[in-house]
Parts: structure tokens; C-alpha cells; sequence
């Protein structure tokens, strides 16, 4: 059948590979036939509770099998899913659920005290599925979930152009923005990603990423696309690199894909000689750049594995690919490689002309993979967009990247830098403004300043300069565990310093070089 | 024993937005009572109190994924 909608992923592969298993977590698993089952059940669920087609459904559920369920039931349902992350602090998931007007949420009982600590205080919400505990709402069991009978269930038609997914960023201003993604975008990245890495029925893929990082959509979408199997890892195995390790070699998986600290992690971890990893033939990272360093040393260790260097803000999801086999033929630099398929791409000067080649520039990119815009932000999403008309005046829309590259003689691309104070730690997208903002909520925050310090072996950390209203008295204790009652855990500051006064610029900003100088020099 | 990390847990390390009536059956990071900072003390903390050395081939889910399996681990030492 021709593939039009995410859905249309279960439905084919359930006829295809109906007993294959689709995915896996710990020792529990669905093959494509159950899934697609239980898939229906969930979107059966949700009808009849009232969801509609176009609603918003969150999903707010640890690294697990019922992942998968809740995505492809909710999109089932005709609704879009928004990856809630279960460890982000209440006040931020609770502005989310009311942003998207999400009226029901997907989860399971391992956050059962989560989720009481969050309904208290939240009233739009109609109910939680995957519950079985009482609540203020209306909520229902897994269990009851998949004792529906589909006998009357009627599939919701869905179109390429309706909203499969809301993910959120880190936003400058100090709320996050929405990434919305279509069936349409959402599948062409499952399709080409598929294509490039040759992805086949007998491939088991990590997945690594949580649901609300746009890497994740490799192992949900990509991999049952092609009838592999998904390896969902634990959250607890993220943390344990030796477990992580042992993973790999017990699952035998065969096509890897997450930020390059997860593979530092197993490097530096001291099993190498101990585990066979003889079954991985991809190895993907993507995220953030990888110290060639450690990526020469954990080549070495995997000679039969080909490489690839993912590039792609979640804006496009992936565009870029470089592929390598050896690292004789890396230079100083790894490149970003090269734009795939038919998506086009120009680098421009801040006046947007096309720069001369192997000059620097911001990267545009036109692709079958974009978003269709920021939820509920027109104006960010026109900001977003560079047009160009071409001859016939129709409009061709180029994403701005806001990161700046340069192109070499053989057509690779090179990551510079950013023109803006967005930055990555870990992988995870942080705007610093945003930062910035939340510490001026504090009530006796009179400025603040947020900086970037990168430290030896790659090794990042944020830092804090703030100024205090005259007349108060605050601790950096207290406003660190402001900061964590606000932001996402990777985004609060490693360190917040009170000073009496800052370093200014003539023009009476704080000077951000200046506490950065004075950083190093400590 | 498994009052020793509960306490520990509950009064340093709790995130504030879980109740505090979880229990040594619990899957301490899939749940998100601790984060991985959080375990990082943790297990700072088993080290110290129960005078064990946790070296890096100890450091796997098997021995820390719930506090009964930090007493199981502590008591295989």
C-alpha cells in the first residue's frame, strides 16, 4: 500500500510483518500485529471519551513500551501527541497542557505520584488514561484499555496535512515554542531516514532519545516503517553506561542513533573488551558535536560499524548526512556532510544574499521534512521563514537554522557556531535568554546575566551572574532551587553568583565577555 | 537498611513534586524520584553510610534500580 500518514506505518506493517516484534522494553514486547491492536484500542478509548479529530492529547510516560502505544493510538484517534517530559517541573508540563488546551493525557503507574502532585492543582484536564488510581478526573486502567472490543471501531480518516505532533523547545522570550509537525513531514523524515540508512525487517534499533526530543522519531517512526524492531532503552539503562553497554550486546542491536554523551559514556565506561558489539553496522549521533578525540577512540573499537553524523534542527528534522567508515580520513574537523535528497539549502549573509562559496553564512534549508509552523505563534513561525519567489511568483520557504556554516571545495558542510544565544548542552536545545527571564521572575532579581562556559573535555556548564533589588536578601541556594522549580533540569544553572555589581558596556548592558573572562581567569 | 536510604532519599534528594510515600520496590529513575544527579548522591551517599566501595563494574542497573536492590547489593559486598 502507498504510505500517506504515520498511521498508515501500523496498518502496513501489521500485514507485512504482523509477528515480528515492533517494539521492545525490557522484557516486554508487542509484535505489529498486537500493536496495531492495541494502538486501535487506545484511539477507541479516546473517541469515546471525547477526543476529537485535531485535539491535543499529552503523553506523559517514562522511557516504555506504552510509548509507542500512546503515539500511534493517539494519532489513530485523529489527534496529535505532545510529549509531555515526565521530569520537567509541574508549573512548566501544567502551562503546556493549557497552551495546547490538552483535555486528556497518556500515561502509566510508574507515575502514579507525578501525576496525582499534578492534577491537584490543573483543572482542564477531562481525564488520564493508563491509570488505574482514582482521581479528581475521569481515568482508565491500561487493563480496560485493552479489554475494548473493536467490533464496532471506526478508523478516523486522517490527512497528510493534519497535526501528528507538538514538540517543545526551549523559546528565547521564556516560554517554550511548539514544534508542529504533520503526518506529511513527520512520514517523509520515517521515509528518507529509512532510505539512507537502508533500514530492513531484520534491524533492531535503540532508541535512546525520550519521546519529547525529535531524535526519538527515528525508533517510532523510521524503524516500524521498515518493519525492524525498536529497542526502547530504560531511563535507568541512560544512566548506567555499563547497563547501557551489557544492552547492546543482549539486544544485539544493529542500528544505534542518540547524542554523542551516551556514546562517551560507554567509552569511558571501561567495558569495551569485555562486550561483543559486533552487531551494531550503523552508529548515528546527532544533537550536538562530538570531541573527535573520543569519537577516533570509540572507532577504533567498532571497525565493522559505519558512522553517520545527523544534522537537523527539529524545525526539518534531519537534512544533513555525513557517513564515514574511518577516522584516517577525518581532518581537524568533522563535517556536517551534505544536504540529502531533495532538500535545498543556501547559506546567507545577515542581509540574506548568498554568500560566496566557503564563506561563512546562516543555513536555510527547504524540505519535504519541515514543520508546519510554531503552535499558536504565527509571528514566530513569519520570523522563522526565509521566502524567495521564483519566476512564476510562487513562494519557496526556506527554514532559518539561525546556525552558521561554511562549504568546502568538495560540498560539505561545516558547523560554526550560532548567531544567537541559543545553545546545546548534552544535546538539549537551551535558549540562555530564557534562562535570563526566568531568573528576573524571582522577586528580588533585579538583573541577570546567563553564560555558556566551556570547560576541558568538552564538558559545558551554564552560569549565572545576578544582580538583587537593593534591600533584599536571597541565597544562591534559594534561587537555584527557583530556577528548578521552572526550568528543565539541563537548563539550570550549574552555578548562580550574587555580586554587588556587574561589568557594563558603554551602553550600560552587562558585559558578558567580561564575566566570562573573569570566569576563566578563576 | 532500607530505612536508612528511604529516609535519605525522601529528606535530600526528593524532587518536591512526588509525594513521599513511595517504597523500596520503586524504580527509582523510570518513576522520576531521582534524577541522574540525584543518583550520583545516592550512591555518594551508600558508600559513605555503609562503608562499601562501588566501583564502576558495581555501577549497573541490577544493583540500584530500587532501594531493595541497593539493600540486596550493600549486603552482597
Amino acid at each position: 500500500m502507498e504510505l500517506l500518514t504515520l498511521t498508515d506505518i501500523i496498518t502496513n506493517s501489521a500485514e507485512l510483518y504482523s509477528d515480528n516484534e515492533a517494539f521492545k522494553c525490557e522484557e516486554n514486547s508487542v509484535s505489529f500485529k498486537e500493536l496495531d491492536a492495541k494502538t486501535s484500542q487506545l484511539a477507541k478509548c479516546l473517541i469515546d471519551s471525547g477526543v476529537k479529530k485535531g485535539d491535543r492529547v499529552g503523553i506523559y510516560l517514562n522511557r516504555c513500551l506504552e510509548t509507542a502505544i500512546a503515539i500511534y493510538g493517539i494519532l489513530k484517534a485523529g489527534a496529535a501527541y505532545v510529549p509531555l517530559d515526565f521530569t520537567a517541573p509541574h508549573p512548566r508540563t501544567r502551562s503546556l497542557i493549557d497552551n495546547c488546551d490538552i483535555e486528556f493525557l497518556v500515561t502509566s503507574n510508574s507515575q502514579k505520584r507525578k501525576i496525582i502532585s499534578l492534577i491537584d492543582k490543573s483543572s482542564s484536564l477531562k481525564g488520564v488514561i493508563g491509570l488505574s488510581h482514582d482521581l479528581s478526573v475521569k481515568t482508565v486502567s491500561w487493563d480496560s484499555v485493552f479489554n475494548i472490543r473493536l467490533e464496532d471501531y471506526q478508523a478516523i480518516e486522517i490527512n497528510q496535512d493534519d497535526l501528528a505532533y507538538i514538540m517543545f523547545t526551549s523559546g528565547s522570550t521564556g516560554s517554550p515554542k511548539g514544534i508542529m509537525h504533520t503526518h506529511r513531514s513527520g512520514l517523509n523524515y520515517a521515509k528518507l531516514s529509512a532510505k539512507l540508512y537502508q533500514v530492513n525487517s531484520k534491524d533492531r534499533v535503540a532508541n535512546h532519545a525520550p519521546i519529547n526530543f525529535d531524535i526519538s522519531t527515528f525508533g517510532y517512526f523510521s524503524a516500524p516503517l521498515s518493519g525492524a524492531s525498536t529497542v526502547i532503552i530504560t531511563d535507568a539503562h541512560t544512566k548506567f553506561p555499563v547497563s547501557l553497554a551489557n544492552l547492546i550486546e543482549k539486544e544485539k542491536l544493529t542500528i544505534w542513533y542518540s547524542v554523542p554523551l551516551a556514546l562517551v559514556q560507554i567509552l569511558l565506561s571501561g567495558t569495551f573488551d569485555k562486550i561483543n558489539f559486533d552487531s551494531l553496522r550503523w552508529v548515528l549521533f546527532g544533537g550536538e558535536v562530538f570531541g573527535l578525540k573520543y569519537l577516533n577512540e570509540f572507532m577504533e573499537k567498532l571497525p565493522n560499524a559505519t558512522f553517520s553524523n545527523v544534522y537537523g534542527p527539529a524545525e526539518v528534522n534531519q537534512c544533513t548526512y555525513y557517513n564515514f567508515n574511518s577516522v584516517t580520513a577525518l581532518d581537524s574537523q568533522l563535517p556536517i556532510g551534505k544536504v540529502w535528497y531533495d532538500a535545498e539549502y543556501k547559506i546567507l549573509d545577515t542581509n540574506d544574499i548568498e554568500v560566496a562559496k566557503g564563506e561563512k553564512g546562516i543555513l536555510v534549508i527547504k524540505a519535504d521534512t519541515m514543520m508546519k509552523g510554531y503552535w499558536k505563534n504565527e509571528e514566530l513561525t513569519v520570523q522563522s521563514l526565509y521566502i524567495e519567489l521564483n519566476d512564476e511568483n510562487l513562494e519557496s520557504k526556506y527554514y532559518r537554522t539561525g546556525d552558521v556554516f561554511y562549504e568546502n571545495g568538495d560540498g560539505n558542510l561545516f558547523f560554526v557556531g550560532r548567531n544567537d544565544r541559543q545553545t546545546k548542552i548534552r544535546g538539549f536545545r537551551i535558549e540562555l535568554d530564557e534562562i535570563e527571564s526566568v531568573l528576573l521572575k524571582h522577586p528580588s532579581v533585579k538583573e541577570a546575566s546567563v553564560i555558556l562556559v566551556e570547560l576541558e573535555n568538552n564538558k559545558k556548564e551554564l552560569y549565572a551572574a545576578t544582580l538583587m533589588l537593593p534591600g533584599t536578601t536571597v541565597s544562591n541556594k534559594e534561587l537555584k532551587s527557583f530556577c528548578k522549580s521552572h526550568l528543565p533540569v539541563y537548563s539550570v544553572p550549574d552555578q548562580i553568583q550574587i555580586f554587588e555589581t556587574l561589568p557594563r558596556t558603554s551602553s550600560g548592558k552587562i558585559d558578558r565577555n567580561v564575566l566570562m573572562n573573569n570566569l576563566i581567569e578563576k | 537498611m532500607n530505612e536508612i536510604i528511604l529516609a535519605y532519599i525522601k529528606e535530600e534528594l526528593l524532587n518536591n513534586e512526588i509525594e513521599d510515600d513511595f517504597d523500596e520496590n520503586e524504580d527509582l529513575l523510570g518513576s522520576g524520584i531521582l534524577d541522574s544527579l540525584g543518583m550520583v548522591q545516592l550512591i555518594a551517599f551508600v558508600e559513605k553510610e555503609f562503608k562499601v566501595e562501588v566501583g564502576p563494574e558495581d555501577m549497573v542497573i541490577e544493583n540500584f534500580m530500587t532501594v531493595n536492590h541497593i539493600v540486596n547489593y550493600v549486603e552482597g559486598k
